[in-house]
C-alpha cells in the first residue's frame, strides 16, 4: 500500500497523531497534577474546642453554652465539680501536619491534625500548656469524627481547667 | 545575415530546449545563427514559465484534497475488504482525525471537569461549610486509640467512657506531680 510521507518521512496521519498527543499531553497533564496537588492540600477537619474551668460549690451551675457537653459533665470522673463556666469556644478548621495555635484564657494549646484514618477518624496531636508556659501534655490520639477528647488539668483548690474537642 | 527558420526548424528548436535531441547540425546552427539562440531562449523562458506556474498551483492544492486523492488512490490499490474487521480498521483510516479529535475533546472536558469541580480532600467528603470527614453512627464508631502521651511534670491517667448516644469520650486526666505528692 503506498502511502504519502511527510518532510520528516512519516505518514501524514502519524504526524498527526503526534501533534494531538502534544497537545493532550499539554492540556491535560498539567490540569490533572494541578487537581491532584489541589486535593492534596485541602486535607482539613473542623474542630471544636471548649475551655471549661471547674470547681465545687454550694450549687449545681453548667453554662448553657455547655450544652454539648453537659451529660458528660455530670457523670464521673467530672462529677468530682459541679460547677462549669466555659471560659472560651473556638471552632477552627484543622489542616494536615500545621499546628494551629488555640487560644486559651488559662495558657495556650496547638492542635494539629496528623491524617485523616479510615475517612471517619481524625488523628490528632494536641499540645497543652499552662499559665506560665510549662507544658501540661502532649499527646496524639485517634478518635472517631463525632466523639469527644476531654483533657483535665488539676489546679489547686480542688479546680480542674478542661479542654474539650471534638472534630468533624 | 540568419537562414529563415521553417517549421521544422523550430520544431527541432523545441525538441533541442526540451532536451529530446542532441543533433550537432542544431547545435552548429545556434553557434552561426543569432536568431535561432534568440528562439531558443524564448523557448527555454516559456517553458520555465509553465512549470513555475503549474508547481505555484500544486502548492496552492489543500492538503484535504490531497489527502482525500491519496485515500482514493490506496483504495484503488487495496483489495476490496471483505471482512468485518477490515471494514472497520477502514472506517478508522478514514476518520482517524475525527476520532482523534473526539478523544482529545473529551479529555479536555474532563479535566476541566476536574480543574472546576469544588476541591475534595483524599479521604472524606465536602460539605457546605468546608471539608468533613464521615460522621459515623455511634454504634459503628471504633473505640479512640492513644498513640502518645507525654505529661511532663504530672501524671497522665487516660479514661474511655462509653453511651450509647453521644459516643466515646476519651478524658486525659492531668494530675500535677506536687499534687500527686501531696496526697
Amino acid at each position: 500500500m503506498s502511502e504519502r510521507v511527510s518532510e520528516r518521512g512519516d505518514a501524514p496521519w502519524r504526524a498527526n497523531g503526534r501533534r494531538w498527543t502534544a497537545v493532550v499531553m499539554i492540556v491535560v497533564v498539567p490540569a490533572l497534577a494541578g487537581t491532584l496537588k489541589e486535593a492534596r492540600a485541602d486535607v482539613t477537619t473542623e474542630c471544636e474546642f471548649l475551655e471549661i474551668s471547674a470547681k465545687v460549690g454550694d450549687k449545681p451551675a453548667i453554662d448553657p453554652e455547655l450544652s454539648p457537653v453537659e451529660k458528660k459533665l455530670k457523670k464521673p470522673p467530672f462529677s468530682t465539680w459541679n460547677q462549669f463556666k466555659l471560659l472560651s469556644h473556638l471552632q477552627k478548621p484543622l489542616a494536615k501536619k500545621k499546628a494551629e495555635p488555640i487560644p486559651l484564657k488559662i495558657g495556650s494549646a496547638t492542635a494539629t491534625l496528623v491524617e485523616i484514618v479510615d475517612k471517619s477518624k481524625v488523628r490528632l496531636t494536641i499540645t497543652m500548656d499552662d499559665h506560665k508556659g510549662k507544658q501540661v501534655a502532649n499527646n496524639t490520639a485517634t478518635v472517631e469524627a463525632g466523639d469527644y477528647l476531654i483533657y483535665v488539668h488539676g489546679l489547686p483548690n480542688n479546680e480542674g481547667h478542661l479542654l474539650s474537642l471534638t472534630c468533624k | 545575415m540568419s537562414k529563415p527558420s521553417t517549421a521544422k526548424a523550430d520544431l527541432e528548436l523545441m525538441e533541442h530546449a526540451d532536451g529530446e535531441t542532441e543533433d550537432a547540425g542544431i547545435a552548429a546552427r545556434l553557434e552561426r545563427d543569432p536568431d535561432a539562440r534568440a528562439k531558443l531562449e524564448s523557448i527555454q523562458e516559456i517553458g520555465e514559465l509553465v512549470r513555475g506556474h503549474l508547481e505555484l498551483s500544486a502548492d496552492a492544492a489543500p492538503d484535504a484534497k490531497f489527502a482525500a486523492m491519496w485515500r482514493r488512490i490506496d483504495d484503488q490499490l487495496e483489495a476490496p475488504a471483505t471482512g468485518l474487521w477490515s471494514r472497520v480498521t477502514r472506517w478508522f483510516d478514514r476518520y482517524r482525525g475525527h476520532v482523534i479529535t473526539g478523544a482529545v475533546s473529551a479529555g479536555a472536558v474532563a479535566a476541566l471537569a476536574l480543574i472546576l469541580r469544588p476541591s475534595v480532600p483524599d479521604v472524606g467528603r465536602y460539605g457546605a461549610g468546608g471539608t468533613v470527614i464521615d460522621v459515623r453512627p455511634v454504634a459503628l464508631r471504633a473505640t479512640p486509640e492513644i498513640d502518645a502521651l507525654d505529661t511532663p511534670g504530672g501524671t497522665g491517667t487516660v479514661i474511655n467512657l462509653d453511651d450509647d448516644e453521644d459516643g466515646h469520650t476519651t478524658v486525659i486526666w492531668v494530675t500535677p506531680a506536687d499534687t500527686v505528692e501531696g496526697i
